[in-house]
């Protein structure tokens, strides 16, 4: 199958073969694919390995055959973006976060333009910790993992804003017993389902809460950017 | 392929593992070495064993070394206050090549990127840090490769330089000499246009 002019953005590429690089892409209409791009570690290759880079959008025109396309050509799309700090850090988490949790060969427009317009953020320098969240939220939305933010998750009551919750991965949210650690209050919850920034501290649970959660869709394991942006004392 | 000898064969399966060599040239290799290089094939045997065997990881800098301490690191004649950053020992011989530089050098064998499992730890950075701790070093030259891992592994760096009170540079990108504007990709004429440079005069 032959596809022209797809909105993509390239999220890591590996050596291939002698002279290729094996590109993991999110397509806007063809989900995740592997992409080869032939020759182009060459030292005079036609296309340079600049425009392959993660973080640009870019149109590609490709081979869709069996598990690997094939590259013929990558224009970009729009102005570069350019992720500095803190904000490069998080793009390199987005990516791990995106190949982990979806199938290749599965498309999910919503995440294609959740992941750009995070991007764009992250370029524009809005606070990265909110910017992740709102990231993430989407994200297991498209996957058909939606969060539950504004009903208890046992008893389908409304959330309280002064309530204090635990939230649990296949249930959603229940009321915390007295003393329990690691809770997030209800405002917090309700503030990420209203996309309305929380405080700092509701910051903080709210990626205490996506890390488990997320943990859990992974079937257990760890991010390995968890571990360079906690190390790299990141504001996430 | 077929072949009447298993050791031919043999042979021939082993030098694929080069990089750029395929069945066809691999086969070629093997003819000109039993034809007409028998001399020359015992010596790579050889220099290939002893290589394989031998070459380890200086203790210091992490480049390739059969010494525990490589000659560059036990050099009384470089600077011990500068510490260039680059991803891989070819890039150091690049540099050694190309510039007249007389510091030392801490040589990362890869760069930041959580999915290819490289995060600090196998960048040998705790050892970088307690380098950094000793006091010695005063700047530290970040060379890694202007791609965005690249660029993700200098940042990092750049925070453990500047917790321990060290000053760090960073290679100039941009336009490549001899260059012209027009030919120039987007992403590096963007780059070298952000960190333009007043004009000395
Ligand atoms: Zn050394």
């Amino acid at each position: 199958m032959r596809i022209d002019q797809q909105p993509t953005f390239v999220m890591h590429g590996r050596p291939y073969r002698e002279t290729s690089l094996l590109l993991e892409c999110l397509t806007r209409d063809h989900g995740r694919i592997g992409v080869v791009a032939r020759g182009v570690r060459r030292e005079r290759a036609k296309l340079q390995r600049s425009q392959l880079e993660p973080f640009q959008p870019i149109a590609l025109d490709f081979l869709l055959r069996g598990e690997l396309a094939t590259l013929r050509a990558a224009e970009p799309i729009g102005l570069p973006m350019r992720l500095v700090g803190d904000a490069l850090m998080s793009g390199l988490y987005l990516n791990e976060l995106v190949v982990r949790l979806t199938a290749r060969h599965d498309p999910q427009p919503a995440v294609f333009d959740a992941y750009g317009s995070t991007l764009r953020r992250l370029a524009d320098g809005e606070p990265v910790g909110w910017t992740l969240r709102r990231f993430e939220r989407d994200l297991l939305d498209a996957l058909g993992y939606a969060l539950a933010l504004e009903f208890e998750g046992d008893s389908g009551e409304p959330l309280v804003s002064g309530g204090s919750y635990r939230y649990e991965p296949e249930l959603g949210a229940v009321p915390a017993r007295p003393n329990e650690p690691h809770t997030v209050q209800g405002r917090d919850l309700l503030d990420l389902a209203a996309d309305r920034c929380p405080d700092a501290a509701g910051l903080a649970a709210l990626r205490r809460l996506m890390r488990q959660v997320i943990t859990f869709h992974l079937g257990g394991g760890e991010l390995r950017a968890w571990t360079v942006l906690g190390q790299g004392g990141v504001r996430r | 392929m077929s072949s009447s000898s298993k050791l031919l064969a043999e042979l021939i399966d082993a030098l694929r593992c080069l990089p750029g060599v395929g069945g066809k040239s691999a086969q070629r290799m093997a003819f000109h070495l039993l034809e007409r290089e028998r001399q020359g094939g015992f010596r790579l045997a050889a220099a290939l064993e002893a290589a394989m065997r031998d070459v380890g990881h200086c203790s210091r800098c992490r480049t390739f070394s059969e010494e525990p301490v490589c000659p560059v690191c036990a050099s009384a004649s470089r600077d011990k206050h500068v510490l260039c950053v680059v991803e891989s020992p070819s890039d150091l011989v690049a540099i050694e090549q190309a510039t007249g530089y007389r510091g030392l050098y801490f040589v990362l064998l890869g760069r930041l990127s959580p999915l290819d499992g490289l995060g600090p730890e196998e960048l040998g950075l705790p050892m970088l840090a307690q380098r950094l701790g000793e006091g010695e070093v005063e700047e530290m030259i970040l060379a890694t490769n202007p791609t965005v891992e690249g660029e993700a592994t200098a940042h990092y760096l750049g925070q453990l330089a500047r917790a321990a009170g060290i000053r760090v540079t960073r290679l100039a990108h941009g336009v490549p000499l001899g260059g012209e504007l027009e030919f120039v990709d987007r992403g590096t004429l963007a780059h070298a246009f952000g960190s333009r440079q007043v004009l000395g005069s």
